[in-house]
């Protein structure tokens, strides 16, 4: 199992941000998480991470348990953040060839791999500029990169395409897909429900700390009373009040 | 040739990255960072540099006046006690000032901002992130000791003519004693992260103010002891000072080796050496390990949302705003309410101006109970000069910080304001009023009290609290109108806007204006002190005080004309 989240809980005081979720991932899966702002979705991923401690369960990346061999679990994976992260008086040459060597990878490996993404992610052009100058999709671009640099087992992706212009969003939607089907595993959060119904192997959402629904979108669809396209769904699962949508869906276990 | 393939590679050890290597990409952040600034800006480069320079060599001559002054034969016995405790206040000074520096800067980069998550999120080690992070906030956090002791040394030196051993001493002192305040400046912020993570500000803040409470209040029990005789006075300032002079206190292992250093004892010199570097090396050490294996906890603690939530009613700002600024049209208060909130919602801005003129206010307070027969006319008049002058280098540094980047921070709203019918002049001139709002309350309160505490004749007080006036009118115009000659709209951080070029520009236009009126009022201080004149103030004296009244009125108004001329025509 690439990630394995069991009975994970996660509090900020009396808020329970996370409550008790359990999810399995697969190698060669790509995976969806959606949920409504505020949900746990971004307190999850940060667990899975090692940026956060869950404060109950346990969660494995590729049989590593994040608690106690953290190091050996971080080297399995990379994490994308939502708002990416470059040092701004690097370039991105620079920045690569030092995730490179952050991942333990040979400097002619490294650079042979950082030109052959930033050829195919087109970055190549403001490669040996400063990032300063870089506009957040030339930046997510970047980021993307380097988290892509020591191919990792698991990528984990908190909002990838916000920036990106049409020609990105379309390289990077299909860089996901060839790392799912050569047995890497995709997980990505997004608000973008179009992009999840179109990429996502299964899709997971997460609603006040609990996953409310999981499957395929055909899984999904049939779990609701009557036929809907994704946002439907995903409105109903987060929002049962809602007019017309009430009492669509059948209700789905904390673990699935 | 497709990425996919391109990632056929061995599989990776999982073998943590060393120190070595976040030491190095932060040298070629470096590189880069001052080759950027020789390619782009080597003007500026070339002016810090100058600046630096002055304020060295200044202080060299300085120090060497003070120690040359101090060996003349009739204070040759009072040099030799007064010397040593001169370096022991110094390094006492300085270890505070560096725990709280080291402090503030291992917090913001260990507990804030991006890179540490991007940096723990990686198969890192924490303990190489901590270190690294330390490593480098002491290197920010030693210029305060190299600005001021470097010189004091130097000037040591020349004036006992010690030879390269001293200078190879307190180098070797200094390296020494930095980490040992800078350990406990990252125990201290870890702490913070793991149990004030909500208020980390406010903590690190409210413990600075605290602590220059003591400070003053300490200050004001060596001053209470001037009023006894000499032999008096120099057996209190004694008993007072011993406990500085404690063996236990890293600032006198330091102080103990540059002394022996220049008393010729090697030996002696050496083994303090061994002390103070043997301890730092031991903090450290020990620090860093505990901070590392609790980093992931307190960045997980720094990191979660906030477990409560304030409700504003925002009653109060609104009463406030139309109490204060009841003459402005309704849409231009409806503005000014922003900002009233911003500012009392943000503590590092009120409390700003509440602790350094709340302590003011204490020693004002405090003036009158050193002194119960009164002061002299020249003490009046020199104490007058002093109150002004800290007044408005407070007020300064509060116009730089906050009310410059006003501007700036408006433009990224631009969408909001710059589409409201109403003519941007007006926008410039509610900020102003804001600044003076807040600049003339504070400072005019304090000056109403200093002239109280001294129980200053008509004259003089006129001249004080017309140049308070002056100073706020001449800072205010000076922030707001430069604010919006040399703005910054790309940066959302205030204080990041402060630091730029526009706000280091305002920062010397503000400090060159103080030492004007300070200046000025130091003339009239001076020349009523020597003249023993109270009543009234003779040409001369009116001249000076028309002078500063201008200088100030003058500044503000023109700064602020030439920054509404372009803020009219700027593009957002």
């Amino acid at each position: 199992m690439s990630i394995l989240i069991q009975k994970v809980t996660k509090c900020y005081g009396r808020k329970r941000a996370v409550d008790g979720i359990s999810l399995e991932v697969r190698p060669g899966e790509l995976f969806a998480f959606l949920g409504p702002n505020g949900a746990g979705k971004t307190t999850t991923i940060k667990m899975m991470s090692g940026l956060l401690r869950p404060d109950e369960g346990t969660i494995h990346i590729c049989g590593h348990a994040m608690a106690a061999d953290a190091l050996t679990a971080k080297s399995k994976m990379s994490y994308v953040p939502d708002e990416p992260f470059l040092y701004e008086k690097l370039t991105a040459r620079e920045f690569l060839r030092f995730v490179g060597q952050m991942y333990s990878l040979p400097d002619d490996l490294a650079d042979r791999r950082a030109a052959a993404l930033m050829e195919r992610l087109n970055i190549t052009g403001f490669a040996d500029q400063l990032a300063e100058g870089y506009s957040h999709g030339m930046k997510q671009k970047v980021v993307l990169a380097a988290a892509l640099l020591h191919d990792p087992e698991v990528l984990i992706v908190d909002e990838p395409m916000v920036g990106l212009d049409p020609g990105g969003m379309r390289t990077v939607k299909d860089l996901f897909r060839e790392r799912a089907t050569a047995g890497k595993t995709v997980f990505m959060s997004t608000h973008t429900l179009d992009i999840a119904e179109s990429i996502a192997d299964r899709i997971g959402i997460i609603n006040q700390g609990q996953i409310v629904a999981c499957g395929t979108l055909a899984e999904l669809m049939a779990r609701a009373a009557r036929e809907h396209r994704l946002e439907d769904i995903f409105l109903d699962v987060t929002n049962p009040a809602a007019p017309g949508l009430a009492g669509s869906m059948e209700p789905v276990a904390g673990r699935l | 040739m497709t990425t996919t393939a391109a990632m056929t590679m061995p599989p990776i050890a999982p073998r943590p990255p060393g120190l070595g290597l976040l030491m190095r990409i932060r040298m070629a952040v470096l590189r880069n960072r001052i080759r950027q600034l020789t390619d782009q800006s080597p003007l500026r480069l070339l002016l810090v540099f100058l600046f630096v320079g002055v304020i060295w060599l200044a202080l060299y001559l300085l120090f060497d006046y003070v120690f040359r002054f101090m060996r003349r034969d009739q204070f040759e016995q009072q040099a030799v006690i007064a010397i040593p405790y001169v370096f022991h206040i110094f390094f006492v000074a300085m270890t505070f000032l560096l725990t709280f520096s080291t402090a503030v800067i291992v917090y913001s980069s260990l507990f804030s901002g991006r890179e540490p998550s991007f940096l723990i999120a990686a198969p890192n080690h924490p303990r190489s992130v901590v270190a690294v992070m330390y490593l480098e906030a002491l290197f920010f956090a030693s210029w305060s000791l190299l600005l001021l002791g470097i010189p004091l040394m130097m000037a040591m030196a020349r004036v006992q003519g010690l030879g390269w051993q001293f200078y190879a001493t307190f180098l070797i002192a200094f390296l020494g004693f930095v980490p040992i305040p800078g350990s406990l400046g990252l125990a201290a912020a870890w702490a913070v992260a793991m149990w004030l993570p909500r208020s980390a500000k406010r903590a690190v803040f409210w413990g600075a103010a605290i602590l220059l409470t003591l400070i003053i209040l300490w200050w004001g029990r060596l001053w209470a002891l001037s009023s006894g005789s000499s032999s008096d006075w120099l057996r209190g300032f004694m008993r007072e000072m011993s406990y500085l002079k404690s063996a236990l206190l890293p600032s006198t292992w330091v102080t103990n080796a540059i002394r022996f250093s220049i008393d010729g004892k090697v030996s002696e010199a050496l083994f303090y050496l061994a002390v103070t570097l043997a301890n730092a090396l031991f903090l450290s050490w020990l620090c860093i390990n505990i901070v590392g294996m609790g980093y992931g906890r307190a960045f997980g603690r720094a990191h979660a949302v906030p477990t409560h939530t304030t409700v504003y009613s925002g009653w109060a700002s609104r009463w406030l705003s139309s109490a204060a600024f009841f003459y402005l049209p309704g849409k231009l208060r409806a503005l000014i309410l922003k900002d009233v909130r911003t500012f009392l919602r943000d503590p590092m801005q009120w409390s700003q101006l509440l602790i350094l003129f709340g302590l003011l206010s204490l020693y004002l307070t405090y003036l009158p109970r050193t002194r119960p027969d009164g002061f002299t006319l020249q003490w009046k008049a020199f104490i007058c000069f002093l109150n002004y002058g800290a007044v408005t280098l407070i007020l300064s540094t509060f116009t730089s910080r906050f009310v410059f980047p006003l501007i700036s921070i408006e433009g990224q709203q631009m969408w909001l304001v710059g589409l409201w019918p109403v003519p941007r002049s007006r926008i410039m001139w509610a900020k102003f009023a804001f600044a003076m709002t807040i600049t003339m309350t504070a400072g005019m309160g304090v000056t109403l009290l200093s002239i109280r505490a001294l129980n200053l004749p008509a004259s003089l007080a006129l001249v004080q609290g017309v140049g308070t006036c002056a100073a706020c009118v001449g800072l205010c115009g000076l922030a707001v109108g430069l604010g919006a000659r040399l703005p910054n709209y790309e940066q959302r951080s205030a204080g990041r806007i402060a630091s730029g070029l526009g706000g280091t520009v305002n920062l010397i236009a503000s400090i060159a204006l103080v030492t004007g009126v300070v200046v000025v009022m130091g003339i009239v201080c001076y020349r009523m002190a020597v003249t023993m004149e109270t009543t009234h103030l003779d040409a001369v004296g009116w001249g000076l005080f028309a002078g500063m009244a201008a200088l100030g009125f003058g500044t503000g108004i023109t700064a602020m004309r030439i920054g509404i001329a372009s803020f009219r025509t700027a593009q957002f």
